[in-house]
């Protein structure tokens, strides 16, 4: 067992140590090639540098069939995350997700073999199925990944519907100045918590739950953002494929302009700031308290049907 | 040492948990030694007292103190043995022999001392099979061939040499994970004959060169956790450092990758992206090699000389639970009778997400159980005659909806609309080619087993139970579980 105890930090406020980070994902391995690969795809023999991944090698033709690589990210060691599975294609070892298989000297892929487009064309839509798709109130209509992909992919009417049961919805987390949470718009791609955690080695938000009740949380414990260690440096905000998480202050920045109808009241419920006075902006980071329980259960029946 | 039976000829043991009260009133009287051997795999005749006067054993199932203090006074020499509940002629003192009750099973191989010998006790197994100290070329050739068992096994189905050779060339510091975790079969192995796991491990560890093993357990399974740590603090000369870590109890935790997870320390557990697999970047980045307990233990029996094809068992759901022990060449229903279960609605053969069938006239090996679109995991879970399987699989889908790790679409949003897709099924609609392009979806594009396997008890039980899916559609339900009434009325809860 991982005796990895973290060092308590000293007296002084210092930032996080990365031991101490515990974003809640799985260590994931290397998923890049180790030398230059030739590979074909859609009959074009494509060559590629050390380090790549079919998608870039996807990436650099013209496909047959679009593959949308929805979560994928592939800039200042985010990702990938291989979550959405919107890349899958065709190689001689079965249909393969892009993003996450080394680019392998002599593999053949193609885009528009039926399993691969089949696989692609249902994960976009199970990507919708849990989305609030009130695009015409969200900040980040026109400028959104989960939008883009779904025009360029002639999605029309998403199979399985979009998620619309208001009951379902949690509250627009609202509480911070800076940025806001929309964890109805959340796509889990998890580009935010590799931001705060890998990138800005912050330290404040984690993956928690599982099955339906995955979501992005704080790893201080905190219900909102208000109450997290979060400094508001916005890195999260600008690698947000979704309007999951905005800049407060353009919320509405895109929103088709009807009387009355706006971000907040499309989902109805919103936790506000507790408006007392901060004294520091953030908690102190010797304030963390990291998450050492395990998960347990989850595995109890509910009543069917 | 008195705990050690060998080949004396009086002897009492006394099988299972709560057997603590049997043993000791037992001791009291007796001059025999008085073993506490760990669970025999049929807890429902537990405990299980065995009273050994020379080739023959008499067993009386769910025994009491008052029964062991009778039992103890006749071997003493005060009259005959107690009538028991069933007699055997005992041969070989190094296995339960079996008794002609239900649970037992015709032959045992893996699980022969579990049940019969102390299991922490490294004398008694030395007695029984003996240590063996085999060097890595010699494990290659006898045990390279034997076929990984359960879910959460790296190498399920497939022959662990190739495995154990791709790790040993691979530079860095290998380990060995040893999956105990949540298989009834593993869970017996661990608690009743954790020496044979752990020799197992030994010599895998030999043969990758591993600087550390690591056995993991669910927390629920305390019995298996207590054993192995007793049976590693007292293994003679283990070849490398041995630690045994507790998961939480979830389904899920089982999965390779998440059991790696688990080792490192990882607060939440989810599935690594693949490939490359553990055996390239499992604990901490170095090579790993993950095998069940049932794999290692195999190992173990192979580097004996024993045979290795025999399959571990579990019989549960609508029946008393009992892990036993098939040949290669026994159909399913063999198990099936054996543990006394003679009718049922159907039984999902494989695991969690194994396979419902009604033909049971199939053998446990991996070819047969996959040619029949069935699961290896070895578990046999019983729809007991009233059951419905239409509600079945739709608790099985369910299942899968809340108990994912939530990372992949596929798994975690795709189980939820089957669900769905199935709960419509009684509002009347029974859209088969739409559950059945979802089913592929998860099949062909999940990041692990849990959701690649999690639509097989959903697409077997629309083939071999088409027409209770009809009935339902149409608003009946043929079990009567389902529905209150065949008036459309809201229909009845299900009993969770």
């Amino acid at each position: 067992m991982s005796s990895h105890e973290p060092e308590p930090h000293s007296e002084f406020d210092v930032p996080p140590l990365t031991e101490t980070i515990a974003p809640g994902t799985a260590s994931d391995p290397d998923v890049t090639s180790a030398e230059t690969a030739t590979v074909t795809v859609d009959g074009q023999e494509v060559e590629v540098e050390a380090g790549s991944t079919l998608l870039d090698a996807v990436e650099e033709v013209e496909t047959d069939e679009y593959v949308p690589a929805l979560c994928h990210y592939d800039r200042q060691d985010i990702g990938p995350r291989s979550e959405c599975r919107t890349c899958m294609v065709e190689t001689d070892e079965g249909v393969v997700p892009a993003c996450s298989t080394p680019a392998e000297d002599g593999l053949d892929v193609s885009t528009d073999a039926a399993p691969a487009s089949e696989a692609r064309d249902v994960n976009l839509d199970l990507v919708l199925s849990d989305h609030n798709l009130r695009c015409t109130t969200c900040g980040k209509n026109g400028r959104c990944d989960l939008q883009d992909v779904s025009i360029e992919n002639d999605v029309e009417e998403p199979r399985y519907g979009v998620l619309d049961d208001r009951d379902e919805y949690e509250p627009i987390d609202d509480t911070s100045d800076f940025i806001q949470i929309d964890r109805n718009k959340c796509i889990l791609c998890n580009r935010c918590v590799e931001a705060c955690n890998d990138v800005q080695v912050e330290g404040v938000l984690r993956m928690e739950g599982h099955g339906g009740d995955t979501r992005i949380g704080f790893q201080n414990g905190s219900d909102t953002m208000e109450g997290s260690t979060c400094v508001s440096c916005g890195h999260c905000v600008t690698v947000c494929p979704t309007g999951s998480l905005v800049e407060k202050g353009i919320e509405d920045a895109t929103t088709i302009p009807l009387p009355g109808f706006n971000q907040k009241n499309s989902v109805g419920k919103v936790v506000e700031s507790a408006d007392v006075e901060k004294g520091p902006m953030t908690p102190m980071k010797r304030d963390q308290v990291t998450e050492t329980t395990r998960e347990t259960g989850g595995d109890e029946e509910r009543d069917w049907p | 040492m008195s705990e050690t039976v060998g080949s004396q000829r009086l002897a009492v043991r006394v099988a299972g948990r709560e057997s603590g009260d049997v043993a000791a009133a037992a001791r009291e009287r007796a001059d025999a030694p008085v073993v506490e051997a760990g669970s025999t795999g049929v807890p429902g005749v537990e405990p299980l007292l065995a009273a050994s006067d020379g080739d023959e054993t008499t067993f009386y199932a769910n025994a009491t103190p008052a029964d062991a203090e009778a039992v103890a006074d006749a071997l003493a020499g005060d009259g005959a043995l107690p009538d028991g509940d069933a007699t055997v002629d005992t041969a070989d003192a190094a296995a339960l022999p079996l008794p002609d009750l239900d649970g037992f099973g015709a032959e045992r191989s893996v699980l022969a001392r579990c049940g019969w010998i102390a299991p922490t006790n490294p004398d008694a197994y030395a007695d029984a099979v003996g240590f063996t100290d085999a060097d890595p070329d010699a494990v290659v050739e006898s045990a390279g061939g034997v076929l990984g068992r359960g879910w959460g096994d790296w190498s399920a189905d497939e022959p662990v040499g190739p495995l154990w050779e791709g790790v040993r060339e691979r530079d860095g510091s290998p380990a060995v994970v040893v999956n105990a975790h949540g298989n009834p079969g593993d869970a017996l192995l661990g608690e009743s004959d954790p020496f044979s796991v752990l020799e197992g491990a030994a010599h895998v560890a030999r043969v990758v060169d591993a600087v550390q093993v690591f056995v993991y357990v669910s927390e629920d399974d305390e019995a298996a956790r207590d054993a192995l740590t007793a049976a590693a603090d007292a293994y003679p000369d283990f070849p490398v450092d041995v630690s045994v870590v507790e998961g939480p109890a979830a389904y899920r935790a089982a999965e390779p990758t998440m059991a790696i997870e688990a080792v490192e320390g990882n607060h939440r557990l989810e599935a690594r992206l693949r490939p490359p697999g553990p055996e390239v970047e499992g604990v901490f980045g170095e090579p790993t090699v993950v095998h069940t307990a049932r794999t290692v233990a195999h190992v173990a029996a192979a580097v004996r000389g024993e045979p290795t094809d025999s399959r571990v068992l579990s019989v549960t759901g609508d029946a008393d639970e009992a892990t036993l022990e098939l040949t290669a060449d026994d159909a399913l229903d063999t198990a099936l009778d054996a543990a006394g279960v003679s009718d049922y609605t159907g039984v999902l053969v494989g695991g969690r997400f194994g396979g419902l069938t009604t033909d049971l006239d199939v053998t446990p090996t991996p070819d047969a159980l996959d040619a029949a679109d069935l699961g290896t995991d070895g578990v046999l879970e019983v729809l007991g005659p009233d059951a419905c399987p239409v509600a079945f699989v739709g608790k099985r889908a369910q299942f899968a909806e809340d108990a994912n790790c939530g990372r992949c679409v596929p798994c975690r949003e795709g189980s939820k609309q089957l669900t769905e897709l199935l709960r419509d099924v009684y509002e009347g609609s029974l859209d088969r080619p739409k559950i059945d392009e979802l089913m592929r979806v998860m099949e062909s594009s999940s990041v692990c087993a849990f959701g690649q396997h999690a639509p097989r008890p959903v697409r077997t039980g629309l083939q071999e139970f088409a027409e209770e899916f009809e009935a339902h559609a149409q608003g009946t339900c043929p079990a009567g579980q389902c529905l209150s009434d065949a008036t459309g009325e809201e229909p009845a809860r299900a009993k969770p």
